[in-house]
């Protein structure tokens, strides 16, 4: 953690560009919250347990949308916890709507905005036809993508929006979230007969936006990599490409391969334990009253489990099941 | 007597011919049978005891002294025949109909009336006859037997007449035969003549007897009548089976006050426009299919219709002075008018098509009718029908010839009070569905309304609520007649609405409580009887938010501890965490959440998400389908993880406050009954413990309504505005220390060597330093 770069910052900006004083302020807030409950444990007590959390990445479990959002970290974190939460809905292979994805990030974080949910289904959907039914890999890599980096995104959209009417991006990239969100729609719609823009001069402006953003980008070299591929392409087309690279997924780290998406054998040994107590119960009791299946996890430790590592170090074993392909009806090209 | 029950239907009959005017008479005709043994003078002959007396008794003071007196004596056999006769031709039909005794003055014996002057004794007027019920004008006709006076005995009337009577065949080529009676016979019977049973096809031509008063043409074959318009003093004019087809030549017998036409070939009512004085009219057993042209009859009192054609009753209006009116043996219907007539007494509506008293209902309306008759109706046989007659018409005596007991008349008008209250109570019940049906439709509509103004976010939902509320407003389509509207009328139109109708409404049926509206919600607040509330095991909520319901739903385990099945319809469930609510209700069996309105359902995984939160339930059926045990194995794999992760990963601290807080909120909950904030939704855990033992992991997934959930953002905003303050605060002063720090630590070492050279310098003379420490020693002393 301590690089040698944080001395060339004045102490305060160094904080603030590594969301140390949002932890800390969060962890303050928190701690006023919760002040009753925690005075009986103690304050030490406390901020250990907070910031293991945030290592650990469970920090924004339930949170608000605007904590959930506030950093890279939690961001990734967010994902992550998505992917753990839902992955049996995926490997149950239900195709599901918008609306319904929707819906199961809202069980993690209530107030999270319809508007992002429905933009990472654009990418998917490649724009049309908003009620189809989508994989949930598909929908999760495309999730990732918008969430992540949805600031890049929205620059992005800017920059393509000028390239196609002509401008020289370059002068102008000071987006704001609602202009760039509202040119990206009309994107699409707008292709000139020679559909999207080129891919060179594209990668040219995408650069220096990554040099000068203050959010974070994906790394250059994979954006290169995935533009140097096509002579032209359209803003969703390229969205899509980001979505589905792996080295960008890596790169970001939250979620595992596409192939081992749906694998996560300790998540599994849990569930298996839980539907052992569910059917084993009900079934010596059909009718009963639910009584006790209730008390079960109760939490073994207080959490010596693994912190969060990066997944495909771990994983990268498995690669022959890639069930969860392009399920999706429209998601292709 | 005997003779009476061996011919039921010969019963006496009386037609009360009333004695009008200066001139009234009495015509009375008494079946001899009657008089036999009794007092009155004994009859003449001896086979007299069948004969028929008729005495009429003009008021003319010279006749009144001496009046006349006409006995008809018949034989016995041909009485006979004419007794079976008549049977025959009203068969079974008289038994009880004609079997009255309307006035039992003339019975047994002979009456004399005294002086038919004598108007307050127009009831005595009797005419009777041993034939037939002349009072229901009977289906049979008067028998007029009026032959002269036959002091000779009595011979059959045809060799009679034609002793007394020559029929003067002119040779003209009209061939109307021309009466002339002798002379003496003239005398004996001057203002009377008869020609019954002549096998006439006319009427003959009557010269020389315009005194004449009553005429007979009983059983002949008369078409057309005719030739008697010089008789203007006749007052009784009887043409009994016959085959006239219709009424004529009356015009100037402007003095008859008995026409008995029955048994004819008659089809309409017409020329009786100066018979201004007619007392009785018998048109029985003719085609007559309508009522007309009697308006005018102002002093009829007995008017006889009986076996026609007649299938509605109206145009009664004018008759003021009827009391009788036969309908018998007709096809009526239905009738109207008869309250009209102010005198009517009796009226003989047997053997009719009558099927109900709405029908019939002026007959309640009057006031006079005492008897009445409807035997052979189709109404005759319901069970109500007496009931309510005779409740409806109090003042009736009689009702199908049996007298009315008090008793009678009281158990009917309870019977009919209950009936009515019945009635009255099935009419409010209809009025309730009605304002039911208008407040729910009502509620409907501002429901979407509601809903438009929120929905105007997405077009595609937009377009489903128009058609939704399209729908609606066609429903209810009495209000609001026109289908395409814009928005703006909805509006209006819903707040005239409103004030007129209520805006929600609460409904206990069965065991279902019904809520509808918003507003219903308060309800629950209300004292509901225990046993009320035992009942209801199901609850409805239509048109409610449902994060306004989930704000009761704490209430609702305490008003209806029994409710195990939860509806909802129209309610915006629209995600699976807004189900988390329901886990802080007691029990739950049955969940049914209906499409409508509900956009949740349309998802594929929410019965999973209701199986997997509400497991502590142990649910039997949602959306009427039973759960299985593969949906509550299926529900656990695909949301076990969350709950897992949920409990087992959250910080100690967080799951403390997220169960905490609850049971904070629960608290509140109790305090203040109507707390406005407690929107918090989620289970005290020690609570559901007891209850049914909700996993703690799941009670951690809880829903927070909108409103609550801004509130709550709001706060954390305002916290987080001040840790942001605080900590740059903080961080600032520690960056300060540190500056200060890091200078220091720069500066020192230089300070320290500077020090290090001042001391040196200070010693470096060693006496001059000895000496200034010394001064300074006594300096200080």
């Amino acid at each position: 953690m301590l690089s040698p770069e944080r001395l060339s910052l004045p102490g305060p900006e160094y904080l603030a560009q590594r969301h140390v004083l949002t932890y800390m302020e969060d962890a303050v807030s928190q701690l006023l919250e919760n002040r009753e409950d925690i005075s009986q444990y103690g304050i030490a007590r406390f901020f250990t347990e907070y910031f293991n959390s945030v290592r650990q990445g469970t920090h924004i479990l339930f949170r608000e949308f605007s904590f959930i959002q506030a950093t890279p970290h939690n961001r990734a974190s967010f994902l992550r916890t998505f992917w753990r939460c839902f992955r049996a809905v995926g490997k149950n292979g239900d195709l599901l709507t918008v609306k319904e994805y929707h819906c199961l990030l809202q069980l993690l974080c209530p107030d999270f905005p319809m508007e992002l949910t429905q933009k990472a289904a654009r990418i998917v959907l490649m724009d049309d036809a908003m009620d189809c039914l989508m994989s949930f890999s598909d929908f999760l890599f495309a999730f990732q993508i918008q969430f992540y980096y949805s600031e890049f995104l929205e620059s992005v959209a800017a920059i393509y929006q000028d390239l196609l009417t002509g401008k020289n991006p370059n002068t102008v990239i000071v987006p704001t979230s609602s202009s760039g969100q509202h040119r990206s729609r009309l994107a699409p719609s707008e292709c000139s007969p020679l559909d999207g823009v080129e891919a060179s001069l594209f990668y040219h402006c995408l650069e220096s936006l990554c040099d000068r953003s203050k959010y974070s980008c994906p790394p250059s070299a994979l954006v290169k990599e995935v533009l140097s591929s096509v002579q032209r392409l359209t803003f969703y087309g390229f969205l899509m490409a980001l979505a589905k690279h792996h080295g960008i997924n890596r790169a970001l780290g939250a979620l595992p391969d596409k192939g081992d998406l749906l694998l996560d054998p300790p998540m599994d040994q849990e569930l298996e334990k839980l539907l052992s107590q569910v059917s084993g119960l009900s079934i010596s009791t059909p009718a009963g009253s639910s009584g006790d299946i209730a008390n079960l996890p109760t939490r073994t430790s207080p959490r010596i489990s693994s912190p969060w590592k990066p997944l495909h170090h771990r994983q990268k074993v498995n690669t022959e099941s890639d069930g969860s392909t392009d399920e999706t009806e429209s998601s292709e090209n | 007597m005997a003779t009476r029950e061996r011919f039921p239907p010969a019963k006496e009959e009386a037609v009360a011919a009333r004695g009008g005017g200066r001139s009234g008479r009495l015509v009375s005709m008494v079946p001899s049978k009657f008089r036999a043994g009794g007092g009155g003078r004994p009859g003449p002959s001896p086979v007299n005891n069948c004969g028929l007396h008729l005495v009429i008794q003009t008021s003319s003071v010279a006749e009144r002294n001496k009046p006349f007196e006409f006995r008809v004596n018949k034989d016995q056999s041909s009485f006979h025949n004419r007794l079976l006769q008549h049977d025959l031709e009203k068969n079974h039909s008289g038994k009880q109909g004609d079997g009255r005794l309307l006035t039992p003055l003339v019975r047994n014996k002979q009456v004399y009336v005294p002086v038919a002057a004598n108007l307050a004794d127009l009831s005595g007027l009797e005419l009777k006859q041993g034939g037939g019920c002349l009072s229901a004008f009977g289906d049979s006709s008067i028998h007029t037997p009026t032959k002269s006076r036959t002091r000779q005995g009595c011979h059959s009337a045809g060799p009679n007449i034609s002793d007394n009577i020559h029929f003067g065949s002119s040779a003209s080529i009209t061939a109307f035969p021309i009466l002339h009676r002798a002379a003496d016979e003239k005398i004996l019977n001057s203002d009377r003549l008869t020609l019954e049973r002549q096998k006439l096809t006319v009427c003959p031509v009557i010269d020389g007897e315009e005194h004449l008063r009553l005429l007979n043409f009983q059983h002949n074959f008369i078409t057309r009548i005719q030739n008697i318009s010089n008789l203007q003093h006749l007052v009784f004019l009887d043409l009994y089976d016959n085959q006239i087809e219709e009424i004529s030549g009356l015009s100037t017998l402007r003095s008859l006050r008995v026409l008995l036409l029955g048994k004819n070939r008659i089809k309409k009512i017409s020329n009786l426009e100066n018979l201004k004085n007619l007392d009785v009219l018998d048109l029985h057993g003719n085609q007559i299919a309508k009522i007309e042209n009697i308006n005018h009859l102002g002093e009829l009192r007995v008017l006889n219709l009986a076996r026609n054609l007649l299938s509605y009753v109206e145009n009664l209006n004018g008759l003021d002075s009827l009391t009788e009116l036969n309908l018998r043996h007709n096809q009526i219907t239905s009738m109207k008018d008869v309250d009209t007539l102010p005198c009517l007494q009796h009226l003989f509506l047997s053997f009719n098509n009558i099927s109900s008293f709405d029908n019939i209902l002026c007959l309640a309306d009057s006031s006079s009718l005492s008897d009445i008759t409807l035997d052979g109706n189709p109404i005759a046989q319901e069970t109500w029908y007496k009931n309510t007659i005779l409740h409806h018409m109090m003042q009736l005596r009689q009702l199908d010839m049996k007298r009315i007991t008090e008793e009678e008349r009281r158990m009917a008008s309870v019977a009919a009070r209950k009936e009515e209250e019945k009635k009255r109570e099935s009419h409010k019940q209809t009025l309730l569905k009605e304002k039911k049906r208008l407040t729910i439709g009502n509620i409907a509509r501002q429901w979407e309304i509601q809903q438009n103004r929120v929905a105007l976010v997405t077009s595609s939902n937009q377009d489903k609520k128009d058609s939704d509320s399209c729908q609606i407003n066609c429903s209810a389509a009495y209000v609001f007649p026109e289908e395409t509207r814009s928005l703006d009328t909805i509006l209006s139109n819903s707040v005239q609405g409103l004030s007129v109708l209520d805006s929600h409404l609460v409904e206990v049926e069965g065991d279902t409580l019904y809520l509808y509206g918003s507003g219903a919600l308060e309800s629950l607040d209300r004292n509901w009887s225990v046993q009320t509330a035992g009942t209801v095991i199901t609850v409805s909520f239509m048109f409610i938010e449902f994060d306004e319901i989930v704000q009761v739903l704490p209430k609702l385990k305490i008003r209806f501890p029994n409710s195990v099945h939860l509806k909802f319809k129209e309610t915006n469930i629209v995600t699976l965490q807004q189900f988390n609510a329901l886990a802080q209700v007691r029990r739950i069996e049955q969940l049914t959440v209906d499409p409508q309105g509900n956009p949740v359902v349309n998802f594929t995984l929410w019965k999973y998400y209701v199986l997997f939160r509400l497991n502590h339930f142990n649910l039997q059926k949602i959306n009427g389908t039973e759960v299985t045990q593969n949906d509550i194995v299926m529900a656990e794999r695909l949301f076990g993880i969350l709950a897992h992760v949920a409990s087992s990963e959250l910080p100690q601290y967080r799951l403390l406050s997220l169960l905490g807080e609850s049971r904070k909120k629960q608290f509140c909950y109790m305090l203040e009954a109507k707390g406005k904030k407690s929107g918090i939704v989620s289970e005290e855990s020690n609570d559901s413990r007891r209850v049914g033992g909700e996993n703690a992991n799941r009670a951690i997934l809880n829903y927070t309504t909108r409103e609550f959930h801004t509130e709550k953002l709001e706060e954390i905003k305002e916290r987080k505005k001040f840790c942001q303050t605080y900590i740059q605060d903080l961080v600032k002063e520690a960056a300060d220390i540190n500056m200060k720090n890091e200078s220091l630590q720069k500066l020192w070492p230089q300070m320290f060597i500077e020090l290090v050279r001042d001391a040196v310098i200070e010693i470096r003379n060693k006496n001059s330093y000895m000496k200034l420490c010394l001064q300074r020693i006594t300096d200080q002393k």
